[in-house]
């Protein structure tokens, strides 16, 4: 792919979309509401994930109890199907597989009220069903959605975006043939704030673009906020009025 | 991919003041793309008061006023009270609390509960309530069959699995609870205790409200028990709820004081629960199904228990009434596995809410 | 990192309260890295780095193999990390599946063979049927925090110092040379990625670190085990010298704001610049060693 295609000289990427313009972002809560205490459907352009949070309940393991704070697990499946090919290996127990539950834990685990929920175990399922680009940003926002469902209490949200770096230009929210084609950058922000609960790099970026890129990165994560925010006060709203005709 | 519908983002400025931004600036300025404007309700952090029974969602200001204690559900830096949950503000005198919409049942004292034996343990049980940990039910907070007054004792505790064993269901009340919120319960009373001739349905504990009684005798011979953890009981209705039934409307209508308030049950009644106790004896802990249950009683308990599931597939609050209300309309669906139908459930949900509101009684509660 | 070390509360809280003031155990400032100490081994690409009282030795290895069928233009560059109970009981013998050690495996994973620090084209014998692998093996001897970027710093040393013997192709013969018989070649090194950890503590509450607006959090440089375990959030960048990020992870933990992290990265480039220069005039001192044996065995050949 040559790199003219990726950002045309008029400003428009692959899809269509400008520089700074996010994905179509659509998201539904208490989608699994038998399966599990808090869930969520959601998809990020072309990134369709299921997430599902059981608990806080009794730990399934004595020993996982701790007395002053809840225990977390993440697992994270990607489907052998989730992308264009069909993969011939399980990607359960890959490198990248543990280092992306890991980092979830760790970003959550601080968000969390842990303290209120002793002697008890929150675990999060993420379930994979395509995947387009920036899918650990996705897999951000699915959980972030998936616990406020559930009503265990956070300081607030976290959400994440990719961003690419083409030349000069940060392009926010990238899609699999942009991510393939550059460097990008996942951020996880939190609310309404420049605090960064998660960062990462994994491929090459002069040193002097990366406050540019973290600066559009934040906007976008702000605004896919607003856009979950939304989409929560729709559904508490008809809650709401349902509880009132009680 | 070019069906992606985009959402615009707006470049408002970004907030460093040491980025190089020209060539962003320049970006936003030449193409004025149109935006897209949802954001104007959501902006949490501009209002400075949030009205009671508002909805809030996490990391949102409820207040700036330092006068409120600040409750579940909210967090506070300095004089500021932010939401940790999404759900409505309730402000009860000085205590400023979110509501969440959604969360697992939180025990209380008194609540009157349906849970299931999940570990036998030392000298206690531990019971699954639903909530975020699992209960316990000690060996001395229960009756053993040969009197309420009886003395536990060692060979008690090495048959408790014979008493209650992993998977039996039963009712009990939350006698206290624990530093951590977990719970004790107590069975010490006839209402309370295993549970038999019937079947379980779990709906969320928001939708059973806490009331005097939470046993009902409905029409078709089935008696219902909602646990105020959302576990519910239904079963054939035996002797001993016609029993309590009848005397309900009088002043000793207390039976869960215990012996005394069994033995001043109304004379009258037919059956005495005293009696009834002593002719129990082993039986309380019996796990044989009545015999005598007919097809159409069990037809009936399933059709409750369908008619149950559409009212929580609606989120409606269960009441006696609503139930009894949602079986009357259900009776026009002949096949009671059509009750669980999408349209069906919606339609008895809309039954169950315009009949109430016809009789008068929709605002209340 | 420190899983099954628990620190007395008592020390814990006199750590954090010595933070707090600016102060560190060991005397150091914030920012200040421990210094770095390399030697190499006899034989070539054995290096081992010290960093304090950690230790990783790390040993480059090649051989000849066929490369993968996608990639027929490719040598194989493995790098295999082991974490034994030899550096310390918090590591389990056997099993290197542990969030920290995958976490650690990963970032000198994209580091070093991500950022493509080695010109794996380089490798390539026979198009599609011969290549060397280049196989780095590293060794934690000892830890005292700062695991990455001590072993980061050994793959590196070891990659720069390591030669493969030279190899002469005739048609489809190919002939390798002894390093005894032919002078061996260096490894084509494109870059020189440094890894620098950042630790963060909170000095205050939670709520202040997520709705205050002090940005007060405590960023140190190369933390000791004792202030690893203690740490509420990591931050682990990885810069060359030519200005470029090759790498940062910020796993979760203590949200931070972005311009303190954009600071970090700043750091991280003045301690990378002056540990490149160490590794290089290092590297230059070696090999005019081993050159200076050279030619003293060439004259006496000579005469």
């Amino acid at each position: 792919m040559s790199r003219f295609e990726i950002y045309s000289p008029e400003g428009l990427r692959l899809d269509g979309r400008r520089w700074n313009e996010v994905r179509r972002f659509e998201c539904s809560i208490n989608t699994h509401a038998h399966a599990a205490d808090g869930s969520s459907y959601l998809e990020q352009g072309n990134n369709k994930i299921i997430t599902l949070v059981k608990g806080p309940k009794e730990p399934s393991l004595r020993s996982q109890a701790n007395s002053l704070k809840a225990t977390m697990d993440v697992s994270v499946n990607i489907t052998r199907f989730s992308k264009f090919e069909r993969s011939a290996i399980s990607h359960k127990n890959e490198r990248r597989v543990l280092e992306i539950q890991t980092a979830l834990l760790r970003t959550f685990e601080k968000n969390i009220m842990l303290h209120l929920y002793p002697r008890t175990q929150i675990s999060i399922q993420v379930h994979i069903l395509q995947q387009d680009g920036g899918m650990f940003a996705s897999l951000i926002n699915g959980i972030t959605l998936a616990l406020i469902d559930a009503g265990i209490a956070m300081y607030d949200y976290v959400s994440g975006i990719s961003i690419g770096l083409f030349d000069t230009t940060p392009l926010l929210d990238v899609n699999t043939l942009e991510e393939n084609a550059m460097s990008t950058v996942t951020l996880g922000v939190i609310g309404k704030s420049e605090k960064l609960s998660l960062l990462s790099v994994e491929d090459k970026i002069p040193l002097d673009r990366l406050e540019s890129v973290l600066a559009i990165g934040i906007a976008g994560a702000h605004r896919l906020r607003d856009l979950m925010d939304e989409e929560l006060r729709k559904h508490a709203h008809k809650r709401v009025i349902k509880a009132s005709t009680k | 991919m070019s069906d992606v519908i985009s959402v615009i983002k707006r470049q408002s400025g970004l907030k460093y003041a040491s980025i190089d931004n020209d060539e962003m600036e320049n970006f936003s300025s030449d193409e004025d793309v149109p935006m897209v404007d949802i954001d104007g309700k959501s902006n949490g952090g501009k209002r400075n008061e949030a009205a009671a029974g508002e909805i809030v969602t996490p990391g949102e200001l409820i207040t700036e006023d330092p006068i409120w204690m600040r409750g579940h559900g909210t967090y506070f830096l300095e004089n500021s009270t932010y939401s940790s949950a999404a759900g409505t503000i309730s402000r009860v005198n000085r205590l400023l609390s979110v509501i969440p919409l959604k969360g697992r049942y939180t025990p209380e004292t008194g609540d009157h509960i349906v849970g299931r034996i999940t570990d036998v343990g030392n000298k206690r049980w531990k019971v699954d309530i639903g909530g975020k940990q699992h209960a316990v039910l000690m060996l001395g907070s229960v009756n053993l069959p040969g009197g309420i007054l009886r003395r536990k004792s060692e060979s008690d505790e090495l048959q408790m699995r014979t008493f209650l064993k992993e998977g039996d269901v039963l009712n009990a009340e939350v006698q206290s609870l624990f530093q951590d919120g977990s719970a004790s319960l107590h069975t010490r009373s006839l209402k309370y205790g295993k549970l038999r001739d019937g079947l379980l349905i779990q709906v969320p504990s928001s939708l059973v409200v806490r009331s005097k009684n939470h046993t009902h005798n409905l029409p078709g011979n089935v008696t219902v028990l909602l646990g105020v953890n959302g576990f519910i009981w239904l079963r054939k209705t035996s002797k001993m709820d016609v029993a309590r039934e009848t005397p309900s409307a009088g002043p000793a209508s207390d039976i869960s004081e215990g012996p005394t308030g069994a033995k001043s049950l109304n004379p009258t009644n037919s059956v005495s629960i005293t009696r009834l106790e002593e002719e129990s004896s082993w039986k309380i802990y019996s796990d044989k199904n009545d015999p005598s249950i007919t097809p159409s009683i069990r037809q009936n308990i399933s059709r409750y228990a369908n008619v149950i599931k559409a009212l929580a597939f609606c989120e409606i609050g269960l009441t006696h009434e609503r139930i009894v209300i949602g079986y009357e309309a259900s009776i026009a669906y002949s096949n009671i596995g059509e009750l669980i139908e999408r349209e069906v459930m919606e339609s008895i949900g809309d039954d169950v809410i315009n009949i109430e509101k016809m009789r008068g009684n929709g605002a209340t509660e | 990192m420190a899983k099954e070390i628990i620190t007395p509360v008592a020390e814990s809280k006199f750590i954090l309260d010595a933070l707090k003031e600016n102060q560190r155990l060991d005397g150091r400032s914030f920012d200040k890295f421990r210094d770095v100490d390399i030697s190499f081994g006899k034989e070539y690409g054995d290096a081992t780095v010290t960093l304090g009282k950690t230790k990783v030795q790390c040993r480059v290895s090649c051989s000849i193999t066929q490369p993968y069928e996608d990639r027929p233009f490719e040598g194989l560059f493995i790098i295999s990390t082991e974490m034994s109970p030899m550096a310390g009981p918090q590591f389990e013998n056997g099993s290197n599946t542990g969030d920290d050690e995958v976490l650690c495996s990963r970032i000198i994973e994209k580091a070093i063979r991500r950022s493509g620090a080695l010109d794996v084209e380089g490798l390539c014998i026979v198009a599609g049927s011969k290549c060397w692998a280049i196989r780095a093996d590293v060794h934690v001897l000892d830890c005292d925090g700062g695991i990455i970027d001590a072993s980061c710093l050994a793959v590196i040393c070891a990659l720069l110092h390591f030669r493969k013997p030279d190899v002469s192709i005739l048609g489809e013969q190919v002939t390798v040379h002894p390093i005894n018989e032919r002078e061996p070649v260096a490894l084509g090194i494109l870059h020189i990625p440094i890894c620098v950890t950042f630790s963060f503590f909170n000095p205050q509450d939670v709520e202040e670190n997520i709705k205050g607006a002090g940005n007060n959090e405590i960023a140190i440089i190369d933390a000791t085990l004792k202030e690893e375990s203690l740490r509420d959030g990591v931050l682990t960048v990885t810069l060359n010298k030519n200005r470029e990020v090759v790498q940062v992870s910020k796993a979760g933990g203590l949200p931070m704001d972005a311009l303190s992290l954009m600071d970090c990265c700043h750091k991280a480039y003045d301690i990378t610049e002056r540990i490149t220069d160490q590794i290089l005039a290092l590297i230059k001192e070696d090999s005019q060693k081993r050159n200076k044996f050279a030619q003293i065995l060439s004259s006496e050949n000579a005469r």
